[in-house]
């Protein structure tokens, strides 16, 4: 293993700037070598697992380039099966010249919010859904952009069938009226459209008939985003045509999906109100397509997607198909330095509540069923000089059923405290306690962390999550960090438990595992 | 109000290049399809449903295949609230096929349940076992005829597919219960040289347990039927080869279990290999 590991070290490639061409890239490899494990279940289906990507990009004043090769033959736990393989999926060409930019190949884009478009890279859950063809974009006139683009989707190793085709129009208005600069005003408008035109198949509800499958999908978007001063509003609407799939049970009707978001932020204080309403919205390049692969369109997440163990262990997914109704209310404020409540060194405190409801079909009527909620309260404050102490405070409902699709409604009650210190000029101690309470699901858990830092190059950190509910599972971690240059090798040993992996709204189930763990990033 | 961009060589590449584009993308700007309630089902046409022509017409002096039915495996649990949808589309299929289409509940898997103190539990070691051998992902998920794992939006049109198909070995199956054990037998007549195994499973019908609804609730008189209880011979049978105009024949015994319903227990017997089931019977048990 060790000798695999370090044939990935890019001794030979280094940063270089000749003529104009810029090269960079970076290099991640995950691995871990498996151990069986009765009492978590986690299995050793293979020696050795690794997800290894080597990305290489040049860059010259007209030309860029650039590929990505991915090992992914002996895959990490938990990725669906055609995960499995290795190959250069990604690469391009982009000519660029004054006002007009052309990409041939491989490429990523996003149009407004992600309502009808959003082909992305998320390496934790396995999703890479670029498209392979032709992209473009012009600014023919200042506060004018343009995009349009043509091509098939990657699904893992294959690229799909379905031909998408879309393009955009961004205003940014307020580069056209001096007015507006000089109250600091700002006013975008977007309108976006993509086609799915997708072959036939047989599809048969019953041993009689076929389903009748409209070949083009249209989608659209429009949009406005005004900021001025310290508030923000931003509004969007989308719908997609008729789109009968696995997600939606054939369903014939519209999708669509409508966002309200305002925001006011002043020194010190920040305030953000969203809701957003979504309806059959699941659009994918395969109409009878399951799992996470696929997806032409992302909804963003109104939930926040923790850090903290514990506060992550019921991580909420979006409900594509189904719908929902989303709502997010942040608040933050910063208590000054020498004030009353700040004391010396001044507090920081963020209140988040998000919500999230079934719908009905009535537009702005609620459905029956809470699907997510989620009150933290966190609290920043320096003690000391060489002490901070954040705290948090979450409580949380989490529908299991509709998530998973089996369980109860888990309520929970989590508590974090992460306290800094800096034991002397280069070496910090970090530490977390949590407790998460609940009495559905698998009772409460415990977790404590502790960080060692040895600046400038080392960090070791040992952590335990124990279930001290049902099972008395110690979940347990030792890992050693070191850092020189841009080079990043953690080495570790430990046990994770079966859960889900979120990011954004979008999940991953990931099996429990054991076993040794290396871990090596390179940035160039 | 902004300015025109200046054409350059290189832009005025870029134009071609992208006028060109544009060109190709003109059939997806004017695309749109809207299907009307009325049309949104095609019946299919009676010929498509036909079995494929029976060749072992006795008036054929030397038939080379038999009518190959089919095995449906599907891969469920009593957590999983999709299963009874997938399970509708068995219903239909049977209602299409009853004398060729063999279904088996293989509950297991993470959706499965083994059952508790109070709630019963259909789940298996064995079950669990298929699930795991066959890298499965999702469930329902259906293995017909032991291809590829099939989501069941695609049951019926996978099965109407396999329905054409023929098999090199004609298969007989009869089970008769003799006090707590039941005799079966098993005969097999080979249409052309076939190598691989032999696989018997003991299913029971009617189970009245716990089931998860779609719409999430949990449902305690679901009935559930064809329920794989345990294999005959083994969790992946015995070899069995069969020579051309051979006929052969094989007797087993089953014990029954005190938790089972002798009166609702039938037999399924099949043969398989690599390349997927050659042929699959099933028998109620008498």
């Amino acid at each position: 293993m060790p000798s695999f590991a370090f044939a990935l070290l890019p001794w030979s490639v280094t940063a270089q700037e000749q003529k104009g061409v810029t090269l960079s890239g970076s290099v991640q490899s995950d691995i871990l070598i498996p151990k069986e494990d009765t009492r978590t279940g986690a299995e050793k289906k293979e020696d050795f697992q690794t997800n290894t990507y080597v990305d290489l990009n040049l860059q010259s004043t007209h030309i860029d380039a650039g590929l990505r090769v991915e090992y992914l033959e002996h895959p990490l736990p938990g990725f669906e099966n055609d995960f499995k393989g290795w190959g250069v999926p990604h690469f391009y060409v982009k000519g660029k010249a004054k006002n007009v930019e052309l990409t041939l190949g491989t490429f990523y884009e996003q149009f407004g919010s992600g309502f009808i478009l959003r082909s992305y890279e998320e390496r934790s859950l396995g999703i890479d859904n670029s498209l392979l063809g032709a992209h473009f974009v012009a600014h023919p006139f200042a506060g004018v952009q343009l995009k349009a683009l043509y091509g098939k989707q990657r699904r893992y190793w294959d690229w799909g069938e379905s031909l998408i085709a879309g393009a955009d129009a961004e205003l940014s208005i307020d580069e056209w009226f001096t007015s507006m600069q000089e109250h600091n005003t700002r006013l975008r408008l977007g309108a976006s459209w993509v086609n799915k035109d997708e072959p036939d198949e047989d599809i048969f509800p019953d041993p009689k008939h076929r389903w009748n499958l409209p070949r083009y999908v249209n989608a659209w978007d429009v949009r406005a985003n005004l900021n001025t001063g310290p508030w923000g509003i931003l509004v969007e609407y989308a719908q997609k045509t008729q789109d009968p799939s696995f997600d939606n049970s054939f369903s014939y009707d519209n999708g669509h999906v409508a966002m309200l978001s305002g925001s006011y932020s002043q020194k010190g204080l920040s305030v953000l109100l969203q809701a957003k309403r979504s309806e059959n919205m699941s659009f994918r390049s395969r109409r009878s397509m399951s799992g996470t692969s696929t997806y032409i369109n992302h909804l963003p997440a109104f939930t926040l997607d923790h850090t903290y163990a514990l506060a992550a262990l019921y991580p909420y997914a979006t409900q594509l198909a189904a719908g929902e109704w989303a709502y997010q209310a942040e608040l933050g404020y910063n208590f000054k330095r020498k004030s009353a409540i700040g004391g010396r060194y001044g507090m920081n405190v963020k209140v988040n509540f998000s919500y999230v409801r079934s719908i009905d079909s009535k537009w702005l009527k609620w459905g029956d069923d809470t699907y997510y909620q989620d009150l933290n309260v966190q609290l920043t404050r320096r003690l000391g000089k060489g002490f901070k102490l954040n705290l948090m405070y979450m409580n949380q409902r989490y529908n299991k059923q509709i998530i998973e699709g089996h369980g109860d409604m888990i309520r929970s009650n989590i508590f974090v405290a992460d306290a800094l210190m800096q034991l002397a000029p280069k070496t910090k101690l970090r530490a977390e306690l949590q407790y998460l309470t609940t009495k559905q699901d698998q009772g409460d858990w415990a977790f404590g962390l502790l960080e060692l830092s040895l600046a400038p190059h080392w960090m070791l950190t040992a952590s335990d999550m124990w279930n001290c509910g049902e099972t008395k599972t110690h979940y347990y971690q030792g890992l050693v960090t070191f850092n020189v240059g841009s080079h990043r090798i953690q080495a570790g040993y430990g046990r994770t438990r079966a859960g889900y992996n979120c990011s954004g709204g979008v999940c991953r189930y990931v099996p429990a595992t054991k076993g040794f763990t290396l871990a090596y990033n390179y940035n160039f | 109000m902004g300015k025109m961009i200046k054409t350059t060589n290189i832009n005025k590449l870029f134009l071609h290049v992208v006028q060109a584009c544009l060109l190709l993308m003109l059939p997806s700007f004017v695309a749109c399809s809207h299907i009307d309630e009325n049309d949104r089902l095609i019946e299919v046409k009676t010929d498509d449903q036909q079995p494929a022509p029976v060749p072992d017409d006795p008036s054929t002096p030397t038939p080379t295949s038999t009518v190959k039915n089919v095995l449906l495996e599907d891969f469920t649990g009593q957590r999983c609230n999709n299963c009874p949808t997938g399970t509708e589309v068995i219903e239909q299929l049977q209602e299409a096929y009853p004398d060729r289409l063999v279904a088996v509940g293989i509950h297991g898997g993470p959706l499965g349940f083994k059952g508790s103190a109070t709630v019963k539990g259909l789940a298996t070691e064995v079950g669990d076992e298929y699930y795991n051998h066959w890298n499965l992902e999702y469930q329902p998920v259906g293995l017909i005829n032991r291809g590829e794992a099939t989501n069941y939006v695609n049951w019926v049109g996978e099965v109407m597919k396999e329905m054409k198909q023929t098999s090199v070995v004609k298969m007989e199956v009869e089970a008769i219960l003799n006090a707590d054990k039941i005799d079966i037998t098993v005969k097999e007549e080979g249409y052309d040289s076939y190598n691989g195994m032999l696989q018997v499973w003991l299913l029971e019908d009617g189970i009245v347990a716990m089931q998860t609804m779609p719409d999430g609730t949990n449902n305690r008189e679901y009935v559930h039927n064809h329920v794989l209880r345990t294999p005959v011979n083994g969790t992946w049978g015995e070899s069995f080869l069969i020579n051309k105009d051979e006929k052969k024949n094989q007797h087993l015994t089953q014990a029954v279990d005190a938790d089972w319903d002798a009166s609702k227990l039938s037999i399924v017997a099949f043969v398989y290999s690599g390349t997927g089931v050659e042929q699959v019977v099933k028998a109620v048990v008498k």
